[in-house]
């Protein structure tokens, strides 16, 4: 009896069904709370999620890694899988605003390539101020492009992927709770709307490509260009990067 | 934009063969990469996506209506990335506290790179070219 609980317990949906629930109430919260920045539902999902997991694997005495493997990542890697097409769909909002991406296209590959590679250099500082191990500093390089092509990235230079996902996450988390700060700050307002529209959707992801349209059309459409382009970008200059200087 | 938008949405079936199609052949043009210069199977999607959409190979009515439905759920697609952390809590116990610190320096590094890199390109731009950005 309790063998078959434990298997059925092994099944997908149990993965599913706690994606569902912890993210359902990050939402609930995110609503009650007027939209706290620490109430990113996504953040609240990971560390609810996680809370869930370490809690289980008290109960049961085994380990939450162990738990993690045995129970969630059945369902967690159905979910997981969709982040194939959704990150695919990303060419749409680049194809709506065709008109505004072929009049600067090439000035839009090379933003997002010298710049991304001028943050690589920044990043790789700060991690050596704060002393994070190689692993850890190879996690954070790629944090620029999407989760699902930043994951794949950090496992290539020998990075650990959850980090890299925690990073873009929390990206999400800071652009939404400093945007109005920083663009005041440093004065986005008054440069180029091309550039602006880029930062903020390389920093923020699909949050810094809301806060990129309520400052304009063009922001918010080369938010939406920054996906695909920085995704590029640090695919091409995060592998050189590593081999290069670390 | 505005061409595209007479036509009828394809039905579901059809955006969804488009989309596997596209992540079948890039799945196999990813396995041609080294280990050492992984090429992820969403970005060479993408990356065709966009072509065959620019090519108008593709048709926007073709591939929006699943693709803006996807793009929808993305936040949610993100959580079992993030609870993958889970497996990696000795990290987190260890130098959890700098790798937040780290993320939020280099939130601000990547607008600020980005952002002030671009204003320079898009000068220089508009000074060859002697236009005004609109």
């Amino acid at each position: 009896m309790a063998n078959t609980i434990v298997t059925n317990l092994a099944l997908p949906f149990t993965g599913i069904f706690i994606s569902l629930i912890v993210y359902l109430i990050g939402m609930w919260l995110t609503k009650i709370s007027n939209g706290f920045f620490l109430f990113n539902p996504l953040l609240v999902g990971m560390v609810l999620g996680i809370v869930v997991l370490a809690i289980w694997a008290k109960g049961t005495g085994s380990t939450t890694a162990a738990v993690y493997k045995k129970f969630y990542l059945p369902g967690g890697n159905m979910i997981f899988w969709f982040l194939n097409p959704a990150t695919m769909a990303f060419a749409i909002p680049v194809y709506r605003v065709n008109n505004i991406f072929k009049k600067y296209w090439f000035d839009i590959i090379v933003i997002c390539f010298v710049g991304g590679f001028i943050s690589l250099f920044l990043i790789n500082l700060v991690c050596k101020l704060f002393g994070l191990s190689a692993a850890s500093t190879a996690s954070m390089l790629p944090q620029a492009a999407t989760t699902a092509v930043a994951m794949p990235i950090a496992a290539g230079v020998h990075g650990v992927p959850a980090v890299t996902a925690m990073a873009c996450i929390l990206n999400a988390v800071v652009i939404y709770a400093l945007a109005e700060f920083l663009i005041k700050v440093l004065g986005l307002k008054k440069i180029s709307a091309v550039a602006t529209g880029l930062g903020l959707g390389s920093a923020g992801h699909t949050v810094g490509s809301v806060k990129a349209l309520s400052l304009g059309e063009i922001q918010g459409a080369m938010a939406g260009v920054s996906v695909l382009i920085i995704s590029l970008a640090m695919d091409i200059l995060v592998p050189i990067y590593a081999h290069l200087f670390m | 934009m505005e061409k595209d938008k007479q036509p009828k949405d394809s039905n579901i079936y059809v955006q969804m063969g488009i989309f596997a199609a596209i992540l079948f052949v890039s799945q196999l043009i990813s396995d041609l990469f080294p280990k050492s210069f992984v090429v992820p199977t969403p970005l060479i999607g993408m990356v065709l996506l966009y072509i065959l959409l620019a090519t108008h190979i593709v048709k926007l009515h073709q591939v929006a209506k699943f693709g803006d439905f996807m793009i929808g759920l993305i936040a949610f697609l993100f959580v079992p990335s993030g609870i993958q952390l889970a497996a990696h809590l000795d990290i987190m116990k260890k130098e959890g506290l700098q790798d937040v610190i780290v993320i939020i320096i280099a939130t601000i590094i990547i607008l600020v790179v980005i952002a002030y890199v671009g204003a320079l390109v898009m000068s220089i731009h508009h000074k060859i070219t002697g236009t005004k950005e609109d």
